[in-house]
């Protein structure tokens, strides 16, 4: 934790790296492993990809809707503040298990032939707008511990709202809501298990059926959280650099 | 000076300016013209209303009635007239306000690069420039939390003169000071007095505001009560209020 304090740019580079290098390798140790593990390292590492990769688009995707909603909440204009505060007040209240079978079974009978999506996007979707509502509140929080000072000063300067906005109130609001972020972001690298419900082969899948086929379902699951647990420390490495960076001038 | 003012420029009207936050009366129908190159210190107790008056000028605050018109234009709810106005006129805050985030250099250089659509290596070269002329080129890459308030303030000071405005506000700009930091940042709006740029400084420094300005305006319950020279004022008030104010302040002396 010190270290990533110092070098902030290095450590993230060494995430980066690292979680690219296990991605890329870990199907070579696996096979080392006794079986089950050793036969099936193939499909781990496919599903370790999957994963990595719902994590990622619905991730980003999720911040984005998080800004968007939470400077919705936010908003003098009466419709965009209901309609944020809507989408949150739906999502926070209802399963996530619920949102990605809704998302599967109902959304393809609203679209029409043509356009059908994979199950991958329909769990991509439903996870970007569940972490979106809950990015949210921590946007708005961030956005609120911004002082008015600031803002008032890059106003008295002529800067437009827009610029304002983009140049102190977002990257000032984001010191604050970022640590809330990368708990979000690493609640989500393990609720993109629940994309298993509709059939999409990520990390959870692949363990459920390697055990079902072995018998063998104590070295399976423990192989997979292990698994699990690398990816969350290699996520929580890169949020933890990029906040000490964003940490710069900051008053403590 | 009101006998050279017919000569001078008007660049601020305010006409019958009134303000209220709620129930309470901020501004009652404030009149006033402040002229090119004039420096006009604004004093009186707290909660007078002359910080409100001056945070009315560049639309900090909105006034309820009245009109005020800065180098000719309307200022109101037209985005367009404010931000011509504010392109003009800049602003030194009691609490200094610098971005956290940037460096010294890039709160002095950020606005002239947006605003003013200058090229970075532009605007940071006259950042440069003005961090020199108030004396802290050499912390142009700290950030402000590293810099102490009479620097902090100076720095403020530079990045509003980097937008060339034509009036420069001072809101208090020696308040949340240190007393041993006051000097260092009176002694830059001393130089800038000189230069012709127009100034108002609300302050409650009564020797910046006897030495270095032109004119003198008392704000007592929402209205100027007194608009005479600093000599004019300090020698000879003329309300009741004005001299129990002067007592008071001179305690200090």
């Amino acid at each position: 934790m010190n270290w990533t304090k110092q070098h902030p740019g290095l450590a993230m580079f060494a995430a980066m790296i690292g979680l690219l290098l296990f991605l890329w390798g870990m199907a070579v140790p696996l096979s080392w492993a006794p079986d089950p593990i050793g036969q099936a390292a193939q499909q781990f590492a496919e599903g370790t990809r999957m994963t990595v990769l719902l994590t990622l688009i619905s991730g980003t995707a999720g911040v984005v809707l998080g800004v968007l909603a939470g400077l919705g909440k936010l908003s003098s204009v009466p419709p965009l503040r209901w309609i944020s505060e809507f989408y949150v007040w739906l999502i926070r209240g209802t399963p996530l298990l619920l949102q990605i079978l809704f998302v599967w079974l109902a959304v393809p009978t609203l679209l029409p032939d043509s356009m059908q999506i994979s199950d991958f996007a329909c769990a991509a979707i439903a996870l970007a707008l569940n972490i979106g509502a809950y990015n949210a509140e921590c946007v708005r929080a961030g956005i609120l511990a911004v002082p008015h000072g600031q803002v008032e000063a890059a106003r008295a300067l002529g800067l437009s709202p827009f610029q304002t906005f983009v140049d102190i109130t977002l990257p000032q609001s984001m010191r604050v809501a970022l640590p809330a972020l990368a708990n979000n972001l690493a609640s989500l690298v393990k609720d993109s298990s629940l994309a298993y419900a509709i059939s999409v082969v990520e990390l959870t899948m692949v363990g459920y059926r390697v055990q079902a086929e072995s018998y063998q379902p104590i070295p399976v699951f423990v192989t997979i959280a292990v698994i699990y647990l690398i990816l969350t420390t290699a996520f929580t490495s890169l949020t933890a650099a990029l906040e000490s960076q964003l940490d710069v001038g900051r008053k403590r | 000076m009101t006998s050279t003012s017919s000569s001078l420029k008007p660049i601020i009207e305010a006409r019958d300016v009134d303000k209220h936050f709620g129930a309470f009366h901020a501004l009652k129908k404030v009149n006033a013209t402040f002229y090119e190159g004039q420096v006009t210190a604004i004093i009186g107790p707290s909660g007078s209303g002359k910080s409100t008056f001056l945070r009315t000028l560049n639309r900090l605050e909105t006034h309820d009635t009245g009109s005020i018109k800065v180098d000719g234009i309307e200022l109101n709810d037209d985005l367009k007239n404010l931000d011509a106005i504010r392109r003009e006129v800049g602003m030194v805050f009691q609490s200094f306000n610098l971005f956290s985030h940037l460096s010294i250099l890039r709160n002095v250089a950020l606005a002239p690069m947006r605003v003013r659509k200058m090229s970075k290596e532009a605007a940071e070269a006259k950042a440069l420039a003005l961090l020199e002329r108030v004396g802290l080129k050499n912390q142009a890459e700290k950030y402000p939390v590293q810099l102490s308030g009479g620097q902090q303030q100076r720095v403020a000071i530079a990045r509003a003169l980097a937008m060339d405005p034509k009036v420069l506000l001072f809101d208090e700009p020696t308040s949340a000071l240190d007393p041993e930091m006051v000097n260092e940042v009176l002694a830059v709006m001393r130089e800038l007095a000189h230069t012709g740029i127009t100034m108002l400084v609300v302050t409650h420094e009564m020797g910046f505001a006897r030495e270095v300005a032109d004119r003198l305006i008392f704000f007592d319950h929402g209205t100027i009560l007194e608009d005479s020279s600093p000599g004019e004022f300090f020698s000879n008030p003329k309300h009741d209020r004005a001299k129990a104010f002067l007592t008071q302040v001179r305690h200090g002396f």
